[in-house]
């Protein structure tokens, strides 16, 4: 990949959740847990009191992030996140990453999501293929 | 009731998964993706790499909440997941042998952290996608007082 080094920032994909993205994504990835579309259950159970989206649709994102600015899924060798905080629905979530290391095989990529105060919800490490 | 750590290292029985076009192209339109292969009639057909949490993370973990030995609850949340690609993408048609298998069970405070590993194989063997799920159980933890269980979540949100 041309042009790229240390301190590289990948384009951003920003996103906001609503009762049909999460509804498509419980479809897509056969996680069917109510808090994502379920306001009487999300109401009892919810960190927030109310829906939130799925943890994995916000790894899909800041998958998303590395694989289009890599060129593609077969240069994509590691995604790690760890989800920090609640993303609730009608509210909108910002991916992003930097390239911190880089060597003959490998571009190491923080990841990171963001909401509209500027709270990490999501942060993680991606490996690509150079 | 705190999770069995006698169970740490167990292996459950491997189960398969065969990718389709179809599901691709779902998962692919539920995430916003661009790339055109992955809506693709043709050979070059491939699957985002989170596609994997199709197969690993509600299938993985069933296993392992069937367990009747292991303890675990729905009082949870997924704290944080990570994956390791094999050397091409998941493409239509591919029969994968996943396997579950309990990496870890921690106490951190009041919660419990438990790693669910799922190894996904190609028919020949090699690697496909390694899963490693860690979920928190909240307030189960070896001398946490059960009935403030899930005050505060803290680990992780999802």
């Amino acid at each position: 990949m041309n042009g790229l080094e240390v301190g590289t920032e990948l384009p951003e994909v920003s996103q906001r959740a609503e009762l049909t993205t999460s509804v498509a994504y419980a479809a897509a990835s056969g996680d069917l847990n109510p808090l994502h579309y379920d306001p009487d259950f999300a109401g009892q159970v919810s960190p927030t009191g109310g829906i939130i989206a799925h943890g994995m649709y916000a790894m899909g994102l800041a998958s998303r992030v590395l694989t289009e600015f890599a060129g593609g899924a077969e240069r994509v060798a590691e995604v790690n996140v760890r989800f920090t905080r609640p993303w609730p629905l009608h509210s909108t979530t910002t991916f992003g990453g930097t390239v911190t290391n880089l060597d003959e095989e490998f571009a190491t990529v923080r990841l990171w999501g963001r909401n509209d105060s500027g709270e990490q919800i999501l942060k993680g490490v991606g490996k690509i293929r150079v | 009731m705190a999770l069995n750590t006698d169970k740490i290292g167990t292996s459950y029985p491997p189960y398969t998964y065969e990718v389709s076009r179809e599901k691709i192209r779902e998962y692919a339109m539920a995430l916003g993706e661009r790339d055109p292969r992955y809506y693709s009639d043709g050979d070059d057909c491939v699957a985002p790499p989170t596609f994997a949490a199709s197969f690993t993370v509600t299938k993985g973990g069933q296993a392992a909440f069937a367990d009747p030995d292991l303890g675990a609850h729905w009082t949870l949340v997924h704290g944080s997941q990570s994956y390791r690609f094999g050397d091409r993408p998941l493409r239509p048609g591919d029969v994968l042998t996943c396997t579950p298998r309990i990496g870890d069970i921690s106490a951190r405070g009041r919660n419990e952290l438990l790693t669910i590993e799922v190894d996904c194989r190609f028919a020949d063997d090699t690697l496909a996608v390694l899963s490693r799920a860690v979920i928190v159980f909240l307030g189960s933890a070896p001398g946490a007082d059960a009935a403030t269980t899930g005050a505060s979540a803290g680990e992780g949100t999802a």
